[in-house]
């Protein structure tokens, strides 16, 4: 891999490490208010300054990393989960079945996801489950068309027929010796999959339609500093930070692992 | 695959909670609401409702929106050119843009070059779109004041030339969510052709260098990212909604979210149809694209 | 250089160039350049252009269920009432030259002016005055707006071309004031048909009586005035207005900071030092007739306690909310008469229900509530939590996160259910499903709060809490009934006094308004942004 995709991904495991551990040592809770130190400077007590309402930054950026990396790693685990099924099943049976699912696939992609993600979000009301829901809910294509490519060049390798011959039912052959093939693909896609999960959880936050307040995540930090980007604009500034560091890592993680793991890229 | 979003997103949208904006005020009585939901027909059944509208969508007639009582055709036929014009204005910029440094990123692979595109790229793919927006309106708008903030075009005149100065900014932050995307195409799509044996021979038979770039690299490595270029429009579709806030854009991103906010379900309806048949649309000129392009590939 | 090390490099390059961008747009601004106060001018000058900016799209018509908050401001620019609020806030004439109230308080006769016009010529008359009430206002399957603030009117009478008259089925004191507030007169010739629903009038160019008339409504982006020529009044100064459509609060301070606009309402307070510190723009602090409360549902037995309300209101740091959410730009309220009415507010009661946390425990612990397991209050075994829904619009975020904190000091811990507004709006008034919940009144510029606090508004109407008390309901009735000025004000004194007392919503503060002008502009006056507008002939440009 990349020694840029090695950076990254230990900028990422830094990061998993604070989002984890940090708070523990870190106590100041992060919703505690004192109005009167609203918009301070950093300062010894606190490192990142203290937002409008007095709340200390450093612990809701703690804080909010645990929220807005769980909303991304399982929206793209239910992304993963629903276009592995679809993409191996489809690949697997063919048919008509293939078709219809594949055409279903196209049409979910065409859809522009923003405008849906606002409709459903709208009518089933915000908050972390139906974010991964939503979030999940557009993102499984590509992993599927990754899936279906993939079950369809392996489906026919010899110890898979050898396997199927030997009489192991269709689910195991997919489970046990298909699918494992496709997994670094698969693990390619799931870090880009976090990366707009994460992306996307902040432009609904800013619409006011991703994590709700007080439970901190980045996206919702951002969409309150909206207002104070004009005196305090910092406080804008570390949580776009943050998501940009996670996004940027992630990315650079599957770059690196898309290029160490595809024979033809090599020099 | 329009009629199943259609109904889907009736059906749908009418479970949400909550009702159409004009209703759901602070300081309306319960008999003015009463009153209200009635002339606006929402007493009577979904599947009744759903019936009628489908009637009348066949005439061409998608209903009248509820918090304007103007017809939806029209409401989203004010606000589609400026979204289509914004969404374009991105387009154009991130192809003409991200093609050059994709191809450039694959030519100088793994330079420090490289890497710093990559940097940059991947930064305002991950840059928060409302913050990007802010910052340039303060540092073009307010510090040097050479571009407006806000709107399509100026309030005193409407020239070309001042629609594309309030083009500028909101496209070049529209943009910043789909180049870092095109130049990863390109830039692995060239990899790959780089390593074609005909460009070796191409480069072996004493072509310089330059022309084998142009006429063969390009050329080949265009055919995925035209596909993927295709797969990009509802992004920008979707990424035009924050920039169309931020930039007091009045396209079809900010009427989506004023009528999800304010329930107007025949509006949010008749968007969801729209947005679907662009998506049919752009999918099938990508496709016929695809078959210009590729020589190797014929419909059928 | 290893690539790690550029990498990292790089990536501090780029923060601080981003940061040092944000600081420097910031600073860069409030270069001290020649000042721009206009010149000494011996009056008012005619011409110019004033831009104003509002959220959304407006509908021009003041009686339509869809006019919402951007609507009122050119409403009131174009179309006239028969009384507006004077710079006092008293009612002043408008399209009504003077009115008498009949001996039993039951009618209401209004001398119209003579000569007027609407903006296509044709005259006004008192058939647009009765058309405007009896077929619009007070029709009930028309859902017009604000509908509720007339239930006294049983109809309007024509008595002559130039008079009107008003039957009522109770005494109402207020009618005046309230024929100030978003009341104005439709035009019978052109919405007899379809007066809520004509869009080419709503969404396109009306016809009113204002100063102003539309010229242009380009939707999505602006809607522009021109003088009209048929105005019954003084020629305004202004040549034009312009209602630019500015979704987004930062891009209307980015506006203002450019130049592009000339006078705004800046609701993100936040941002008020960087405003003042620009030049050419003034910063005005204005008052408003509105007050923030907590509402505790009167259903719930742990809130019908008056000694827990007021605990309540100890225990929450008010000045605190004033200072960290409005700027300062507030005061604190102990009733719902608001300081703007100042031939009414009592200023004796500002410094009641101080911030005492410790009162505030002895306040519970007089009503049963006893510290239980972790500090948090309990009675019979139950501890003392709730849930506080909170919608998401204006600073009711924060401050119910403020709110959360202060309680959570005295023992009670509150869980807080942030919805969207729409949502929100059909759970706690529509269906009334709820425990507590933060959100503020704004009302005609007169202290009758009838529909907010009598028993029979509870449960549908507008007593949200639904408290009901007879000795409150007596002092509402005696104030609508009074018709002397004297007699109201003791009635109001005294309905002050006992609100603050038994605290059927738990008052927190009055906020102000903070406008933003170009100090070019003139001749506006000291009301809030939404008064003033009533005053838009009298504005002028100062030339540079």
């Amino acid at each position: 891999m990349t020694r840029i995709g090695y950076a990254a991904l230990a900028t990422l495991s830094v990061i998993a490490l604070l989002a984890l551990v940090g708070p523990l040592f870190w106590t100041i809770p992060p919703e505690t208010t004192n109005p009167a130190q609203g918009l301070a400077v950093s300062s010894a007590a606190h490192p990142l300054g203290t937002d409008e309402l007095g709340r200390d930054v450093l612990s809701r950026l703690l804080h909010g990393s645990r929220v807005t990396l769980l909303v991304g790693v399982a929206a793209m685990l239910a992304a993963l989960s629903i276009g592995v099924i679809v993409g191996a099943i489809a690949a697997f049976r063919g048919g008509w079945l293939d078709a219809l699912l594949m055409r279903f696939t196209d049409g979910m992609l065409a859809v522009p996801a923003f405008f849906f993600i606002l409709v459903v979000i709208t009518v089933l009301g915000p908050g972390v489950g139906t974010l991964v829901v939503v979030i999940g809910a557009l993102s499984w294509m590509p992993v599927a068309r990754v899936v279906y490519g993939e079950t369809l060049r392996w489906k026919n390798a010899e110890f898979v027929v050898a396997a199927a011959s030997l009489g192991v039912p269709a689910p195991r052959l997919l489970a046990r010796h298909i699918l494992p093939q496709a997994i670094p693909s698969l693990v390619v896609s799931a870090t880009l999959g976090v990366a707009f999960a994460i992306l996307t959880e902040s432009a609904l936050s800013y619409l006011g339609l991703g994590v709700q307040p007080p439970l901190p995540s980045w996206g919702n930090m951002l969409q309150r500093a909206q207002q104070y980007v004009f005196t305090a604009p910092a406080l804008a500034i570390y949580p776009g930070l943050a998501i940009t560091a996670v996004v940027l890592a992630f990315n650079f993680v599957g770059d690196g692992l898309r290029d160490a793991l595809d024979p033809r890229s090599r020099r | 695959m329009i009629v199943f979003a259609s109904a889907l997103t009736f059906f749908f949208v009418n479970l949400a909670p909550g009702g159409p904006a004009s209703v759901m005020r602070f300081d309306v009585t319960a008999e003015q609401r009463e009153a209200l939901i009635k002339r606006m027909g929402l007493d009577r059944p979904v599947t009744q409702r759903y019936v009628e509208w489908v009637a009348g969508a066949v005439r061409g007639d998608l209903g009248s929106s509820l918090l304007t009582d103007e017809p939806v055709a029209q409401r989203i036929g004010e606000r589609l050119p400026n979204t289509l014009t914004l969404a374009g204005a991105a387009l154009v910029l991130s192809i003409g843009i991200g093609i050059p440094i994709g191809l450039i990123q694959a030519l100088r692979r793994e330079s420090a070059l490289d890497h710093v595109l990559s940097l940059l790229s991947a930064t305002g793919l991950a840059v928060p779109v409302f913050w990007l927006g802010i910052v340039l309106i303060l540092i073009f708008a307010v510090s040097l004041r050479v571009l407006p903030s806000a709107g399509v075009t100026g309030i005193a005149a409407d020239t070309i030339a001042e629609r594309l100065r309030h083009l500028v900014l909101p496209a070049v932050v529209l943009a910043t969510t789909v180049l870092p995307t095109v130049v990863r195409f390109m830039r692995s799509a060239a990899i790959e052709v780089l390593h074609e044996d005909y460009i070796r021979t191409a480069a072996s038979k004493g072509l310089a260098p330059r022309v084998v770039v142009t006429r063969h690299v390009l050329r080949n490595a265009l055919i995925p990212v035209v596909s993927a270029i295709g797969a990009l429009v509802p992004r920008l579709l979707g990424g035009a909604v924050v920039t169309e806030q931020v930039f007091s854009w009045p396209g079809l991103g900010r009427l989506a979210l004023e009528a999800a906010q304010g329930r107007d379900y025949p509006l949010i309806i008749g968007l969801t149809v729209v947005a679907a048949s662009i998506a049919v649309v752009t999918t099938l000129i990508v496709d016929i694209a695809y078959t210009r392009i590729d020589p190797r590939v014929r419909l059928g | 250089m290893r690539p790690a090390l550029s990498t990292f490099l790089l990536r501090a390059t780029s923060l601080t160039v981003v940061a040092a961008l944000a600081v420097s747009a910031c600073t860069s601004a409030t270069q001290p350049g020649a000042s721009t106060a206009p010149s000494a001018q011996a009056g008012p000058v005619a011409g110019g252009t004033v831009t104003i900016p509002i959220g959304a799209d407006p509908t021009l018509n003041p009686w339509s269920p869809n006019a919402f908050v951007e609507s009122l401001f050119i409403n009131r620019a174009i179309f006239d009432g028969l009384t507006k609020p004077g710079k006092d806030l008293a009612p002043a004439p408008d399209l009504a030259e003077s009115w008498t109230t009949a001996s039993d308080g039951l009618s209401w006769t209004f001398k119209l002016r003579s000569g007027v016009k609407w903006s296509d010529g044709k005259p006004f008359s008192a058939d647009d005055v009765a058309f405007t009430f009896n077929d619009v206002v007070l029709k009930p399957d028309l859902g017009a707006q604000n509908r509720a603030s007339y239930a006294a009117v049983k109809s309007v009478t024509v008595v002559d071309a130039n008079t009107v008259r008003f039957d009522l089925t109770r005494k109402f004191a207020a009618l005046a004031s309230f024929l100030a507030y978003n009341a104005g007169i439709l035009p019978k010739h052109v919405l007899s048909a379809d007066p809520l629903k004509t869009t080419s009038f709503n969404k396109g160019v009306p016809v009113s009586t204002g100063p102003f008339k539309v010229e242009k409504y380009t939707s999505g982006q602006s809607v522009s005035l021109v003088r009209n020529e048929n105005y019954f009044g003084a020629k305004p100064y202004l040549e034009k207005v312009v209602f630019t459509v500015v979704p987004d609060p930062n891009t209307q301070i980015a506006q203002a900071l450019s130049g592009d606009l000339q006078i705004m309402i800046l609701d993100n307070k936040a941002a008020v030092d960087r405003v003042k510190s620009a030049s050419g723009l003034l910063v005005v602090s204005r008052p408003l007739v509105q007050y923030y409360w907590l509402s505790l549902n009167q259903t719930d037995s742990r809130f019908t306690d008056v000694r827990v309300r007021q605990a309540f209101v100890h225990a929450i740091d008010r000045q605190a909310i004033i200072k960290s959410v409005e700027l300062g730009y507030g005061s604190i309220a102990n009733s719902p008469i608001t300081p703007a009415l100042k031939a009414y507010y009592d200023p004796s009661l500002a410094s009641k229900y101080p911030y005492d946390p410790a009162k505030a425990t002895e306040l519970l612990k007089a009503a049963g509530w006893t510290p239980g397991a972790g500090g948090v209050l309990q009675k019979d075994g139950k501890p003392f939590v709730f849930t506080m829904d909170v919608g998401q619009r204006g600073v009711l975020e924060p401050v119910n996160a403020l709110i959360q904190q202060d309680l959570k000091k005295v023992g009670v811990t509150v869980e807080l259910n942030t919805m969207e507004w729409n949502a929100y709006i059909q759970k706690d008034v529509v269906r009334r499903e709820y425990t507590a919940t933060v959100n503020w009144w704004t009302y005609p510029s007169d202290p009758d709060v009838f529909p907010y606090y009598h028993s029979s508004a509870a449960g549908k109407r507008f007593n949200i809490p639904g408290y009901q008390d007879p000795r409150l309901d007596d002092l509402l009735v005696q104030g609508q009934s009074a018709s002397d000025l004297e007699t109201r004000k003791a009635v109001y004194k005294e309905l002050q006094r006992y609100t603050s007392e038994v605290l059927p919503y738990l008052f927190l503060w009055y906020p102000q308004e903070i406008d933003v002008l170009s100090s070019a502009l003139q001749g506006v006056p000291e009301l809030g942004l939404r008064d003033s507008m009533h005053y838009i002939g009298e504005w002028w440009l100062a030339k540079k």
